[in-house]
């Protein structure tokens, strides 16, 4: 059986992922074989490996499930596309949202739910006004925060009641948009209501009357508790799903393309050094390569996070110092006011890069390349000490160290209490200077080129002495 | 009449390319200035940031070419006036050529500058404003102003000695004895093109390019 060749991206899913399924959702002309999965619900963990592992049969159950509430939930990376997240991430991401203090947990749980019921009857292809989850979708609106699990896997029964059950510690209430009314809510212990929605499986009828009705049942729920002030987090989720795919094995291919979305790579925050609360200096940096004299070989500092102590800043000078492990790497700014241009430019005065282990101090330059008006930032995309270099060393002996900062922006000044960079003055302009030689002496000969060009154009044969009515000229052939 | 100079292709493209250029500039100004980014026209970092070189041959060249535009303008005057003054007034042929000789006499600045400019280009070693250097700014400067300066008189020099050498060659037909009185003035006219070549020199005296 063995693994097929197909990768896998997103190594931390033990499983593989369904990728089939996915694309029968974005193929409803193919025939979706409905088959209600019975897996034996085994909590052993090597058997359920081995189901999950195999290539030809995967399991393709899962259940959208959507959070929404009052209090802020606390964040969470949106699940990559494609990730069916498992119950154990679920249990993971409730512990904390619902650890501290007593919760109100509505758990609006449909007979069944996928993201098909969404994507057919939830007015996605631009006809919103016949969507049959307005509520829902002004619920997740309004509210201030919300969660969704595209995914959730499903292995035959939903473990989700119980879990919810386990994670508040109260008892699961069942009640109806009726019964709410006359229920009286203790608020300082936590509460599951449960409310039970049906799914359109053999009813009169049509499916989207029906979950239109469950929308209302959630809408008036909500407006219920919105009324009563009563501070709750939402959940709408299925009991099973409403279409399973199975590949089973008479199928019997390779699984070719995965649509596992790959994790995208994280962005660091710029580095900031607050000054009596406020932000005074701003770096960030893709990285920070240096290299020393004794070595040919690149470091990126900007993977370690620097301590800030020693630096300053007050409203002329600037001094980030950043403290790695083994290095210090020092930039010092200073502003003032040029008289000709009537403003404030600042200057990346100096760069300096001391070692550690052996005490060696390097130095730049950089004031005559590096320079923006004191209320912006200043931002290149390669600031390097030997390459069009901004960074000049500033003896003999400091040569033999290269920096290169790549992304690079950096502000000293200005920076009013807020975390984002002003307007970041490129040390690129729009024209390069050989853009602007060659524009001068190529339109400069286009103008002398322009100019003979008129003058021969405005040439006219002379027509003073035409006499048309007089007779035209010969020329004889012969003599 | 005004419709019948619009209907002139000529103005019509002219006035075209004029809108065109001076909307531009004043569209990219009026932006550079609402946002504030004036700071980013530096007229200090292009004239440091472009090369020497790019002046120097572009002195060089406007010395010759302008010279010559401007003896040729005056040849052509001249040579006109006197080739159709010759078919009435044969004899103004061979007296009349000292007046294409004074225009070819701008050409010949013309050119005699171009080589001794041409003779101060010298390579350099610098790739930044600093390391290029003053005198090296100073050179390529220097050598565009002196190329403008000979170039442009020539220009002129030569232009006024046709027109004029024109009028002699017609009069001279006319009339005999008017011939000499021109051609003082056309001494003149051909004083100001030497005026021109040695103000370039001056200029050009304390060029030094090269490291």
């Amino acid at each position: 059986m063995g693994n097929t060749a197909h990768t896998v991206t997103g190594g931390d899913d033990q499983r593989w992922p369904c990728s089939w399924s996915d694309q029968e959702h974005y193929y409803p002309r193919r025939e979706i074989v409905r088959i209600l999965l019975s897996l034996p619900s085994s909590h052993d963990p090597e058997q359920r490996q081995y189901v999950t592992a195999s290539p030809y049969w995967s399991s393709t159950a899962q259940v959208p499930l959507l959070m929404w509430s009052s209090k802020s939930l606390p964040p969470l990376a949106s699940p990559l596309a494609g990730h069916i997240t498992s119950m154990e991430e679920l249990a993971a991401y409730l512990t904390p949202a619902f650890g501290s203090g007593p919760h109100t947990v509505l758990l609006f749980l449909q007979d069944k739910l996928s993201k098909d019921d969404f994507t057919l009857f939830g007015g996605v292809f631009g006809n919103k006004q016949e969507s049959a989850f307005r509520n829902l979708e002004a619920a997740l609106q309004s509210s201030s925060s919300s969660m969704t699990f595209p995914a959730l896997e499903w292995t035959g029964e939903s473990a989700i009641p119980s879990l919810l059950q386990e994670k508040l510690g109260a008892s699961p209430l069942l009640v109806d948009a009726d019964t709410l009314s006359h229920l009286s809510l203790n608020t300082s212990v936590s509460n599951l209501l449960l409310i039970n929605l049906p799914y359109c499986s053999g009813s009169l009828k049509s499916c989207k009357e029906v979950l239109s009705d469950n929308d209302e049942v959630m809408g008036k729920v909500l407006s219920f508790l919105k009324a009563k002030d009563v501070s709750y987090t939402a959940i709408y989720t299925g009991l099973q799903p409403s279409q399973v795919i199975s590949r089973s094995s008479l199928l019997n291919q390779q699984v070719g393309r995965t649509l596992l979305q790959a994790p995208g790579a994280v962005v660091r925050p710029p580095i900031i050094y607050n000054m009596s609360g406020a932000p005074c200096i701003m770096l960030w940096a893709q990285s920070l390569l240096i290299s020393l004299p004794s070595s040919s070989e690149w470091i990126d500092l900007a993977a370690e996070s620097p301590s800030l102590s020693r630096s300053m800043c007050n409203s002329t000078n600037s001094m980030l110092v950043l403290n790695f492990v083994n290095y210090t790497l020092s930039f010092a700014m200073s502003q003032r006011f040029y008289p000709v241009s009537a403003r404030n430019w600042f200057t990346l005065d100096s760069v300096q890069l001391q070692v550690h282990q052996t005490g060696q101090t390097g130095s730049f330059i950089g004031s005559r390349g590096i320079y923006a008006p004191a209320e912006y930032s200043f931002r290149c995309q390669s600031v390097s000490s030997f390459r069009d270099a901004l960074l000049i060393p500033s003896n003999q002996n400091t040569t033999q160290w290269r920096l290169n900062f790549i992304d690079f922006q950096i502000q000293g000044f200005g920076l009013s209490n807020s975390t984002n960079f002003s307007y970041a003055s490129d040390c690129a302009g729009f024209f390069t200077a050989g853009i602007w030689m060659g524009l001068i002496t190529s339109l400069l000969m286009l103008l002398i080129f322009v100019y003979g060009l008129h003058m021969i154009m405005q040439l006219n044969t002379m027509d003073r002495f035409d006499d048309p009515k007089g007779p035209s000229i010969s020329v004889p052939q012969s003599e | 009449m005004l419709l019948e100079w619009m209907m002139d292709g000529h103005a019509i493209l002219y006035t075209g390319l004029t809108l065109a250029f001076w909307s531009t500039i004043l569209i990219v100004g009026i932006c550079y200035t609402i946002f504030d980014l004036g700071f980013r026209f530096d007229v200090a970092w292009f004239l440091t940031e472009t090369s020497p070189f790019m002046w120097a041959n572009l002195g060089i060249g406007l010395a010759i070419s302008l010279s010559v535009v401007g003896a040729a303008w005056g040849i052509y005057i001249t040579g006109s006036s006197i080739i159709g003054g010759g078919v009435k007034a044969p004899r103004i042929k061979t007296k009349n050529l000292v007046s294409i000789i004074f225009c070819e006499a701008v050409a010949i600045y013309g050119i005699i500058m171009a080589i001794v400019i041409s003779n101060m280009a010298e390579s350099f070693s610098g790739t930044t404003p600093e390391t290029i250097g003053a005198r090296n700014y100073q050179a390529g400067y220097s050598m565009f102003g002196a190329g403008l300066t000979v170039g442009f008189s020539n220009l002129f020099c030569g232009i006024c000695v046709g027109i004029v050498g024109s009028g002699a060659a017609l009069a001279d037909a006319q009339n005999a004895s008017l011939f000499v009185k021109i051609l003082i003035v056309e001494i003149f006219g051909s004083a100001i093109g030497l005026f021109g070549v040695i103000v370039a020199i001056l200029q050009t005296s304390k060029v030094k390019m090269g490291d």
